[in-house]
């Protein structure tokens, strides 16, 4: 049971007559008496809430700063008209504003026995799962004095995907990828690369990369060509501990690094290898096997990190070793997204990094804070000299520890958010071209 | 500092979209304000001239009615001066206490409105005049009123006002003849009551005796004592004569200052609770459609109130995520180095990574850049200069003495960075 204003203004007016043409109790009843019976008559008349159907359609996933319809269908199986109000209720975050969340509400009227369509807008502020609360139906009678309440719980999940706002680095990593695989014999054959072609020979060419059998059998001399080997294997390690919850900007240090994996998931897709992703802090949060190479593995990926949110707990290295070990049982790049701060790599990569350098090829990425870079150039007052002194200490502790890792053979990368997809889709560049995957 | 040094567009000049608005200020204009307020304000405007308007119609002559002070038609100076003229003597008085207090064989007490007295006000009066062995003469009684200050007597409806005959024995009627009489008639139950100028059978003036040679005049109507009345039929005669029977004249206009007028009737000790009293006193004021209006104004408010509580579903919960800035313990270790004033270690640091980022610069291996004996030669002579103890000071110096002297040093190494990289 709910009351409406109608039903609070009729009261209000009611004290004309009241004041004026019975000021007594009779007047009272005279005017409140009938006011109840129409409230009454109203509820009775109300089309009923719980005999309401709903079913939902509509987007299952959306990227972050995207909109998503939800549609929900309701059917009114009884005999009387449906006039209602209904709150499809979300988490907060569904929306990015205040404004935003007035999408919850409808108004609308459904005949008897007939459906109507009604669609929520989403545009969620955060990435991860929004799962649909309940829906409030709010049933007027046809004064629109009374209205019956009730509620239904319809399951719908939307999944909110990473933005992958490094796509736009896309484009001009895979022409350097082309001309990766272009370049022929300028490229030393070693390990990681495999026999291309053959070629007539140019002047320029090295003439160590001459195939002599070939030029036997054919009139011209031959040049073998090489290119970076296919069907590598890169496992991308998210490490989701406490770490990973820090603020860099607005977001934290783990959206920043899933912004890298994915412009490093879609560069080595592309580039034929096959990619595997696993979040791990105290156990195993998400993990993809890239069986077959391609687009979908970009998907899946994107599908696993939307729901991973940080955890406030120390990582786990030795289980994260073992982990990723399993994870990758050929030879792979181990991509590892991690912190640099001294204690944590200290204690927990360094002792490990040995059993994964010892089959991989390590490549450690971290997310660098752009704050702290800015506090290295305070100058002018006292605060900020000694903000400088200590963003200096902090910059060079991360140095040493990146010196550190680089001592073991590991490929560090540290960079701002903004930087950091593209520095870790060259670092990856670099080593295929080096053939070192 | 960046607006002012922009170029300014022409008057005349397009103005591109991105151009901002000339203020950015969020409070609101003069303008705005008056906008908004004017409208308020000719209301208010408006209900006061309504006000005045309202008040100017209405105060009519009814000012200074029955005042023994007031030349108006309806006032009654008129009579009073006549009968100061016979070595009467007036007293006007407003209050109660001044009235009671004044009740004596030898005056006439005039209660000019006994209808506006309080019931505990009449019971108070009547308990003075009863046996005061004087005068009292009530003027226009009415219902309410006539049953406690003149007991045993009720009032009947009021008639019209016309010269009426005497018809009746008592001297100062006779002799005065017709007068203008109407209003109230009075029944009563005193059987040496004298009765005269009776309409339909009843009187409209009513003498009745008191405790010793005391009386009580009933008047049905107060227009034979008005200033525009008093020369026509017999009224003068008939006022001077009732009003003059005694040396003093006490003449009670009931105001709404007196204090006894907000005293407790059920009170017995005569000094009841103020705030009490004031509280009924206005709701006895208040017409009762305004307070059953208001009830059911109220009752209007419950229902808004229960319509406004009734939310649409209860509330969505959401887990958020943490909030701490990774930049904290970089920003907390600031702040410690300014709380213990760690001059040194700040200055040992920013000389640490300025000789770092020097000797790729100057050519010296980087594993020897902390080193004075390698790095101090190389970059004076990268600088061209011959004595190296300013650059040996500044890079491998004490630490600073106070704070001005690290932002110095700081600064001091910045130049020194931007010359090595400049030569």
């Amino acid at each position: 049971m709910a009351l409406t204003g109608r039903t609070a203004l009729l009261a209000a007016l009611g004290s004309l007559p009241v004041g004026i043409l019975a000021p007594s109790w009779t007047g009272m009843l005279a005017v409140n008496v009938p006011l109840s019976l129409a409230i009454l008559c109203d509820y009775a008349l109300a089309a009923p809430v719980r005999t309401l159907r709903f079913t939902r359609t509509g987007d299952t996933s959306v990227r972050l700063g995207d909109t998503a319809n939800v549609r929900l269908t309701v059917t009114n199986p009884s005999g009387r008209r449906l006039r209602a109000q209904l709150r499809d209720a979300w988490p907060p975050s569904s929306w990015s504003s205040e404004a935003e969340q007035a999408a919850s509400h409808h108004r609308f009227t459904v005949p008897a026995g007939e459906r109507g369509r009604l669609t929520t807008l989403l545009r969620p502020s955060r990435r991860g799962d929004r799962q649909a609360q309940h829906v409030t139906v709010r049933s007027f009678g046809p004064l629109g004095l009374a209205a019956r309440q009730g509620r239904h719980d319809v399951p719908w999940t939307v999944r909110v995907l990473p933005p992958f706002t490094s796509r736009k680095h896309l484009p001009s990593r895979l022409a350097r990828l082309r001309e990766l695989d272009g370049r022929t014999s300028v490229l030393t054959r070693g390990e990681g690369t495999e026999f291309d072609s053959l070629r007539a020979y140019v002047p320029g060419d090295d003439t160590r990369s001459i195939d002599w059998r070939a030029t036997a059998r054919q009139s011209s001399v031959a040049v073998r060509t090489w290119r970076p080997e296919r069907d590598r294997h890169i496992l991308v390690v998210l490490d989701t501990g406490r770490t990973s919850a820090g603020r860099v900007g607005d977001v934290p240090r783990l959206d920043a690094a899933m912004d890298a994996a994915l412009l490093l998931t879609a560069l080595a897709a592309r580039a034929g290898d096959r990619v595997n992703l696993l979040a791990y802090d105290r156990r195993v949060r998400a993990r993809v096997r890239g069986g077959a190479a391609g687009g979908d593995v970009l998907s899946a990926v994107v599908t696993a990190m939307a729901p991973l949110e940080p955890e406030l707990v120390e990582t786990d290295a030795r289980g994260l070793s073992t982990a990723a070990l399993a994870h990758a049982p050929r030879r792979s790049l181990l991509v590892l997204l991690t912190s640099l701060d001294a204690a944590p790599v200290e204690e927990g990569l360094l002792p490990v990094l040995p059993q994964l350098t010892r089959r991989h090829t390590v490549l450690v990425a971290s997310v660098a804070d752009p704050h702290v870079e800015a506090m290295t150039r305070g100058r002018g007052s006292i605060e900020a000299v000694y903000g400088a002194a200590a963003g200096t200490r902090t910059a060079e502790q991360r140095r040493r520890t990146a010196d550190q890792l680089r001592r073991h053979g590991v490929t560090v990368v540290d960079a701002t958010p903004d930087a950091l997809a593209p520095a870790l889709a060259d670092a990856y560049l670099a080593l295929k071209a080096a053939g070192r995957l | 500092m960046t607006e002012t040094s922009m170029p300014v567009p022409a008057p005349g000049a397009p103005r591109g979209p991105e151009t901002p608005s000339p203020t950015t200020s969020v409070s609101r204009a003069p303008q705005q304000i008056w906008r908004r307020v004017r409208g308020l304000l000719l209301a208010a405007l408006l209900l006061v001239a309504a006000g005045i308007t309202f008040a100017a119609l209405t105060s009519d002559g009814a000012h200074g009615r029955l005042d023994p002070r007031s030349p108006d038609p309806t006032g009654s100076r008129a009579v009073a001066e006549l009968l100061k003229n016979r070595g009467v003597t007036v007293d006007v008085v407003t209050t109660l206490d001044e009235a009671t207090a004044a009740a004596g064989p030898d005056t006439t007490l005039l209660v000019a409105g006994p209808n506006v007295l309080t019931a505990y006000q009449r019971h108070v009066l009547r308990a003075a005049t009863g046996d005061s062995s004087g005068r009292t003469v009530l003027v226009a009684p009415g219902r309410s009123s006539v049953g406690t200050l003149a007991p045993g007597t009720h009032a009947d409806s009021a008639g019209p006002v016309t010269s009426r005959p005497a018809d009746c024995d008592l001297p100062a009627a006779r002799s005065a003849g017709t007068a203008d009489t109407g209003g109230f008639r009075y029944r009563t139950d005193t059987h040496d009551a004298v009765a005269c100028y009776p309409a339909d059978g009843l009187p409209t003036f009513l003498v009745l005796p008191e405790h010793g040679t005391g009386d009580t005049v009933l008047l049905g109507s107060p227009d034979l004592l008005h200033n525009d009345r008093l020369d026509q039929q017999g009224n003068a005669s008939l006022a001077l004569q009732t009003l003059g029977s005694r040396p003093h004249l006490v003449w009670y206009l009931p105001s709404l200052s007196d204090p006894s007028a907000m005293e407790n009737p059920g009170d017995g000790s005569g000094s009841g609770d103020d705030g009490a009293a004031v509280g009924s006193g206005f709701l006895d004021l208040v017409p009762s459609g305004w307070l059953w209006g208001t009830l059911q104004l109220a009752l209007a408010a419950v229902l808004a109130a229960i319509w406004r509580a009734r939310r649409l579903g209860p509330l969505v919960t959401e887990r958020l995520p943490v909030a701490v800035r990774a930049s904290e313990s970089t920003e907390g270790r600031a702040r410690l180095y300014r709380k213990t004033n760690a001059r040194d270690r700040a200055a040992e640091t920013l000389r640490s990574a300025t000789r770092d980022r020097l000797a790729p610069l100057v050519g010296v291996p980087i594993r020897d850049a902390q080193s004075p004996e390698f790095l101090i030669p190389a970059v004076s002579a990268c600088l061209g200069i011959p004595s190296d103890s300013d650059a040996a000071a500044l890079l491998f110096g004490p630490a600073p003495a106070d704070d001005a002297a690290l932002v110095l040093l700081t600064d001091q190494l910045d130049a020194l960075e931007r010359e090595v990289r400049t030569s």
